[in-house]
């Protein structure tokens, strides 16, 4: 017994002094995973002497139920568009000093005037923009089309999945429809609704976050995701291949905010200057297969980059697709019940 | 006042005994009993619509409860608890008779065994599972081969794996107890009905089943209790239609970020809950009642009830 | 050799499959961390690959994760054996009503589903509006952990004999030498039984400690389980929880072997 107190206690103690230590300052980043070259982070740390402590979370909404919740460390979010748009509603982020980030020029000003929802930039910079779509294994699938029809692949039933997100899974139903993913239509929301009851009996579950490891290891080989997620499942089986389809899709973008509350304005808004460089753009685009909207960063890409319709997005199937917005308490709630019907839906 | 037999003094206000009780009883009523209440509570407030409890009351996570999907979820969480809970105790039954039969050396050696499992992290298992299941796995294709099972079947992302797993996860709760009382279990007994000539199997459901139905009782509670609040394992290798109340009331907090209908859901599961955690506290008063002292046997540490 | 006194061949099936099926996982798992194939539902052949990919600097965050985890343990053991043994002593020394709730308020998270815990102690804190940190999540562990000490010290209680504290003060022992001298050695298996449960409860928690954590403070299982959803690097858990593994069982043995000469009282 005594070797054993003797023992634990300078276990405890070694662990105790190896905690304390470090006194660089830290910026504290709350944002989606996988979503960096470590490489990059790496190299702001150096040249500015700090720690990066990355929290991760996986959904829009477990951001803000964590900030709601009374998380307030944070220096750096990465909400996707429409939740910016709620944050600022409540009061969470702040406005942005553009003097502290010069490089906001390289910004592709197409993307700002198009798409983007902030369009001068005001409380929020962009990040990554990728489009949803379909992935799926070659040689596993008869007549593939880039279409929203492969999710109803009967012949596949158990190996299919669909994002666990009611926008998108709902939206990709609408857009399969030839409907608005923004809509408020009741009967256009019903619709959808059963189609994504249709599909939902050849799922193997919802998944919004393991479908690439899935897709990789060969356990699904048909999933509705992220193109930056499935791009990655490419790069460990190069059977994947992934389309967008040609109904038009969701093209999801996430920005860099910076909270009211934030502990090192000043380095947040440094990060965000890093980000915008050409060179880390580009660099980001190779290693997550996201788009960053930042045409000086263009030039630098790979021809493979290029060349890769999921995403540089044909223009056609482009002027077709839509980012998701937030649409009110009353707009979420008529998506909310549909998903709930979604949930409950039994599956034959 | 050093003498540590019991005191029998039920209605006596005693500054020493309140005193050496506040500190545990503090802390538990604290951070167990007043959270508990406290669920209930915050179900009955309004849902901010960006997250978390809003402003004032409302009955609406209550009138949300309607939603046609908590009923078959309900009953599939009941369900796989039973199912899983009786597939444990008959496992556990026969292990843990040959523990109590085993000789002390051999005894401690099995006992190691089946605990050290348990020492590598539950996700982890969990997800070796994930594995073990997948429809590439040496698993299926040894079963697609053997044509035990056809090309459409998948062993993963359904109740069979939900069940599977959670059996593989609460055994050993089911093992302890019954073990427990095997240790303590006269085996001559057994003996004594064998010359009086019951077979093997009589003996064992007449005898000794009822010889260790403290052991039995306890692992009844210790595996259907967890086992209806299971959250990971329907989450992990469950599939679309394999929810549990436990899923619910994660995704209404984390995904829908409606506390207060996690609340509500949350205090569904509690009356669910309900009947075996009275029927395991009408069996801990029997037991705790003061006895005539026990025969002499070796005792161990200790195990938990 | 004799092992078992009579013939049991059902009793031994059972027993057998019963192992082969706790087994199975671990099996997968310390095979898969050899196994050269990120997914390891097929193997690829040998690598040390995932050892080397551990112990290098990109698996930090798991080094830090494992010290809050035993950080968090430890506190969290060592404040239950308090709180649970002075718990197990009064519940056995008086017979009030006072107890009977007591021990109903200690029994109950033993049997109560760990999400309805942690939910419960979420709410709290968020009502309270108290930070959410490692200290939030230790108190979570020694809520727990405290009924667990309580019964174990309480099965120890019941082969107490008295007398041996009554000769103490007879022969001029203070209260606290008493307690100290006597009382507690005579408790202390039941004390580390306790306290080993805790700590184990503590270390492996996910459910409580998911639902209550906030920022930048995530203990081992909810690293894992970060992992698990995102990162395609599973093997380099599968290193550490081999790891982790062989070292508990070596400790256990080494201990077994410190301990197994003396008679079990």
């Amino acid at each position: 017994m005594k070797h054993l107190t003797r023992l634990s206690l300078v276990l405890l103690s070694a662990l105790v002094l190896s905690s304390c230590g470090e006194q660089k300052p830290v910026l504290y980043i709350f944002g989606w995973d996988d979503y960096f070259n470590p490489d990059l982070l790496e190299r702001f740390e150096e040249e500015n002497g700090c720690r990066i402590q990355l929290d991760i979370f996986d959904s829009n909404e477990a951001m803000l139920a964590k900030l709601k919740a009374g998380a307030t460390g944070y220096d750096i979010l990465m909400p996707s568009s429409y939740m910016v748009k709620i944050l600022e509603r409540e009061g969470m982020i702040r406005e942005l000093d553009h003097g502290k980030i010069p490089n906001l020029k390289n910004i592709d000003p197409v993307y700002l005037s198009e798409t983007a929802f902030d369009k001068t930039m005001r409380v929020s910079v962009p990040y990554m923009c990728s489009p949803t779509g379909i992935g799926y294994v070659e040689g596993k699938v008869t007549d593939p089309k880039p279409s929203w029809t492969l999710l109803e692949t009967p012949e596949l039933k158990g190996r299919i999945t669909l994002l666990n997100d009611s926008r998108e899974t709902i939206g990709a139903a609408l857009k399969a429809l030839g409907y608005s993913l923004n809509t408020l239509n009741d009967a256009e929301i019903a619709s959808a609704r059963d189609l994504v009851i249709r599909w939902k009996q050849n799922i193997a579950k919802f998944e919004s976050d393991q479908y690439n490891a899935g897709i990789a290891s060969g356990e699904f080989l048909i999933c509705h995701g992220y193109s930056g997620d499935l791009f990655q499942a490419q790069e460990l089986n190069d059977k994947v291949v992934i389309v967008i389809p040609e109904e038009g899709t969701s093209i999801a973008c996430d920005d860099l905010v910076i909270p009211t509350a934030a502990p090192s304005p000043d380095l947040a808004h440094a990060f965000i200057n890093f980000l915008c460089e050409a060179e880390v753009a580009a660099a980001n685009t190779e290693y997550i297969y996201y788009l960053a909207p930042n045409s000086a960063a263009y030039e630098l890409l790979s021809d493979k980059i290029k060349n890769e319709s999921a995403i540089f997005i044909d223009p056609v199937v482009r002027g077709k697709s839509e980012m998701i917005d937030d649409l009110g308490p009353e707009g979420n709630a008529k998506y909310n019940v549909a998903w709930d019907l979604i949930k409950a839906a039994a599956i034959n | 006042m050093s003498n540590p037999s019991p005191k029998y003094s039920p209605h006596r206000f005693n500054r020493s005994e309140w005193i050496r009780t506040i500190p545990s009883f503090g802390w538990l009523a604290f951070f167990f009993a007043i959270p508990t209440l406290l669920i209930l509570v915050m179900s009955f407030k309004s849902a901010n619509p960006y997250g978390g409890f809003g402003e004032g009351w409302s009955l609406q996570a209550w009138r949300d409860m309607g939603n046609p999907s908590y009923p078959a979820v309900t009953w599939r969480t009941v369900w796989l608890s039973v199912v899983a809970t009786v597939i444990c105790v008959a496992m556990a039954l026969p292990v843990g008779f040959l523990l109590g039969k085993s000789l002390p050396k051999t005894r401690a050696t099995l006992l190691l065994l089946i605990i050290v499992p348990f020492w590598t992290n539950f996700l982890i298992r969990v997800y070796a599972w994930k594995v073990l299941l997948h429809p590439e796995g040496y698993l299926r294709q040894a079963l697609l081969s053997l044509h035990l099972i056809d090309e459409r079947t998948l062993l993963l992302n359904h109740e069979w794996a939900v069940l599977l797993v959670m059996v593989y996860s609460y055994l050993p709760f089911a093992i302890l107890p019954i073990y427990a009382a095997a240790e303590k279990f006269d085996f001559a007994l057994l003996d004594a009905a064998r010359d009086l000539g019951a077979s093997a199997i009589r003996s064992f459901w007449q005898i000794f089943v009822p010889g260790v139905q403290r052991g039995l009782f306890a692992a009844l509670v210790m595996v259907l209790i967890p086992a209806l609040g299971s959250y990971i394992i329907p989450d992990l290798v469950g599939g679309a239609a394999s929810e549990m109340l436990g899923n619910k009331i994660a995704a209404r907090l984390f995904v829908d970020r409606n506390w207060p209908h996690a609340a509500a859901v949350s205090v569904l599961l509690m009356a669910v809950t309900l009947f075996p955690v009275l029927f395991a506290f009408a069996q801990q008063k029997k037991e705790s009642r003061p006895e005539s002292p026990r025969p002499e046997s070796a005792k161990k540490g200790a195990a938990p009830a | 050799m004799r092992l078992i006194s009579g013939r049991h061949p059902f009793a031994i099936a059972a027993m057998g499959v019963a192992l082969v099926f706790l087994y199975l996982p671990i099996l997968v798992l310390v095979l898969n961390s050899f196994n050269a194939s990120r997914y390891g539902s097929t193997w690829e052949g040998w690598t040390i690959d995932w050892y080397a990919r551990l112990f290098s600097s990109r698996s930090q965050d798991i080094w830090d994760a494992l010290s809050r985890s035993l950080i968090v343990a430890t506190m969290a053991s060592a404040v239950s054996m308090v709180l649970g043994t002075l718990a197990a002593w009064v519940l056995h020394r008086y017979r009030t009503r006072l107890q009977q709730a007591h021990f109903g308020l200690i029994y109950l998270p033993i049997v109560a589903p760990d999400i309805l815990m942690g939910i419960s102690l979420a709410i709290f804190f968020v009502t309270l509006g108290v930070e959410r940190n490692l200290m939030a999540i230790t108190v979570a562990h020694i809520t727990f952990c405290i009924s667990y000490v309580t019964l174990a010290v309480l099965a120890r209680l019941q082969d107490f004999d008295g007398s041996f504290v009554d000769a103490a003060r007879d022969l001029g022992a203070s209260r606290f030498q008493t307690i100290v001298r006597v009382v507690v050695p005579l408790l202390l298996p039941g004390i580390m039984a306790g306290g080993l449960l805790a700590f184990t409860l503590s270390i492996d928690d996910f459910v409580i400690t998911f639902f209550v954590k906030g920022v930048g403070s995530d203990t081992l299982p909810l690293k894992i389980y970060g992992m698990t959803k995102h990162t395609k690097e599973m093997p380099v858990i599968n290193a550490l929880s081999t790891l982790l593994l062989t070292f508990t069982f070596a400790s256990v043995w080494w201990v077994q072997r410190l301990t197994g000469n003396r008679a079990r009282t």
